[in-house]
């Protein structure tokens, strides 16, 4: 039992390192990933933020207030929005299992000694750790610098739930890839699930901001684990009750992905003819 | 005489080759049908969150840069009136085009004997968003009837100003892949194109000072949809119809520069 388990940690951290040796492999590709796009897209979020609240400093609302929260918080969000919804987002792994599938390329891992769903899922959650840890940098440092109000304290909770989240995403991804079972051609399942994601997790517009009803249904939806709550938590918008509703929703949102998955997967395989060579 | 009938073989003969592109994609693209339905879903989708995004942050405020939720709604549907053009016309051959730098069939398509900036820029055209470019054609005369007293004569000045946004576009992400040929593997480049791209998603009134004048003339993504958005809601300035009517004659022929440079660093990939 105890070598099992060894040659399973030791086989995905193989796959990990083998995602982080392939990223860094092209490093020119890896700082645009990790520090170029990150940076771009944080200042034309803050920049949208500042136009709006320096309209709102003009005009009616003498609280200087929008949604109950002032500038600086709004800042913090659009610095750190993006960034976490890179992180809980797969397109480049997801689309790498889709054209497995299709190509009939996915033989070669049908035979060897390791599933498919843990071949990707260690190398995505190796890319992931290494762009993370990079660019990290970035939202640190203009927050110091800003003097955003971002409980530094509460980071370690906000990436646990941020990494739990990621096992429903790759869960996601599976089911899709698993679709091209059925239907050969699914790239564009990737593109809506991934941008339903965007819109459903507060990444573009925060949660707060939202009409009541539609918040508080977003919020018992899994989604808002990737990035709002995350957000919620470091900057204070939300304490630890918050944190623990979304890790619930992420299980009980991993249970029902997980279910469709293994369902769609074993259906799937039964049916599924290699073609590759 | 022979110079025009010269240049109207040629523009018949990139027709002909355009129609047959268009015919293949379209194959192409319906092939697949439930994966066409789902790409169009998507791109509904893509395009709603950008105004849904503006819809909500108005309810909290009613002025964002210089504009109200009318006008606001003008420049949102503008913006993704333009972007629609540009993702049927050119996306999905620009998205291939580091794949064909990778992969060596790039050479397959200079060799080909029509000019090599068209057909890496046209070979497929994205049929999925067809439907989008009606609705936000749409969305537009609707944003539009809801200003008061609106004179409609501004739109001839579209036929101007959708082009000079579109080239802007177009060699802003041609001249990103070209440098692709120079690094190899650039994938990413892509994803700065997008983030790049997002300057022009949102009103040049959240800019200002040095970064405003970079977004008007050196990275001038303000063509793409600001300038004919304050051209249609604010009285007509000169300077931005000059730009609009210069700016595409200097990117094009930079561009051609910099393919040309670029090419020089072209080492095939295929055997």
């Amino acid at each position: 039992m105890k070598m099992l388990f060894t040659a399973f940690c030791r086989r995905n951290l193989a796959l990990a390192k083998l995602a982080i040796v392939t990223n860094l492999e092209y490093r020119f590709n890896f700082i645009i990933d990790a520090f170029i796009q990150p940076i771009l897209t944080v200042g034309v979020e803050v920049l949208l933020w500042v136009a709006i609240f320096n309209t709102v400093a003009k005009t009616a609302d003498a609280t200087g207030l929008i949604g109950g929260f002032g500038r600086d918080s709004y800042l913090a969000y659009a610095v750190w929005a993006p960034f976490l919804g890179r992180i809980a987002i797969s397109w480049m792994y997801e689309a790498m299992m889709v054209e497995e599938v299709a190509s009939g390329s996915i033989n070669t891992i049908l035979s060897r000694p390791l599933s498919f769903f843990e071949y990707y899922l260690s190398q995505t959650l190796g890319y992931k750790v290494i762009t993370t840890l990079f660019s990290v940098t970035v939202p640190i440092a203009l927050s110091l610098y800003f003097k955003l109000p971002i409980h530094f304290d509460r980071l370690f909770g906000a990436f646990l739930i941020v990494v739990y989240y990621l096992f429903l995403v790759h869960t996601m991804s599976f089911i899709v890839s698993a679709l091209g079972f059925y239907l050969t051609r699914v790239r564009s399942f990737t593109l809506l699930k991934n941008l339903s994601l965007t819109l459903l997790g507060g990444e573009l517009v925060p949660i707060d901001l939202m009409p009541k009803a539609l918040a508080d249904l977003l919020l018992t939806l899994p989604f808002t684990a990737g990035v709002y709550v995350p957000l919620a938590y470091i900057t204070g918008r939300g304490g630890s009750e918050l944190l623990m509703q979304g890790f619930i929703s992420t299980t009980w949102g991993l249970a029902v992905a997980g279910t469709v998955a293994y369902i769609l997967w074993n259906r799937g395989i039964r049916e599924y003819t290699g073609t590759g060579a | 005489m022979t110079l025009l009938m010269t240049q109207l073989s040629k523009l018949k003969k990139y027709s002909v080759i355009y129609n047959a592109f268009f015919k293949a994609s379209l194959v192409a693209d319906l092939e697949y049908r439930l994966n066409f339905v789902v790409l169009v879903i998507g791109e509904f989708v893509w395009y709603s969150t950008q105004l849904i995004l503006f819809e909500v942050l108005y309810r909290h405020t009613n002025i964002i840069g210089d504009w109200n939720i009318d006008q606001m709604r003008v420049f949102i549907f503008l913006v993704l009136f333009v972007d629609s053009i540009y993702m049927i016309l050119w996306d999905p051959s620009f998205s291939a085009f580091t794949d064909n730098v990778r992969k060596g069939t790039l050479d397959l398509l200079l060799m080909k004997p029509i000019n090599s900036m068209f057909m890496l820029s046209s070979q497929r055209i994205s049929v999925s968003h067809i439907p989008c470019f009606f609705i936000t054609f749409a969305g537009l005369f609707w944003a539009l009837g809801k200003l008061p007293q609106f004179d409609w004569f501004k739109l001839l000045w579209l036929i101007l100003l959708i082009p000079a946004g579109l080239s802007v576009v177009f060699c802003g992400r041609f001249a990103l892949n070209a440098t692709s040929i120079i690094f190899t593997r650039a994938d990413f480049l892509q994803y700065i194109w997008y983030s790049v791209f997002r300057l022009g998603l949102r009103p040049d009134a959240i800019y200002s000072g040095f970064l405003r004048v970079i977004l008007i003339f050196i990275l001038p993504f303000a063509m793409v949809a600001s300038i004919p958005a304050r051209i249609l809601l604010e009285p007509t300035q000169a300077w931005m119809i000059a730009w609009a009517l210069v700016l595409p004659f200097i990117l094009f022929y930079l561009l051609k520069k910099y393919w040309n440079f670029c090419l020089k660093y072209y080492t095939s990939a295929s055997s």
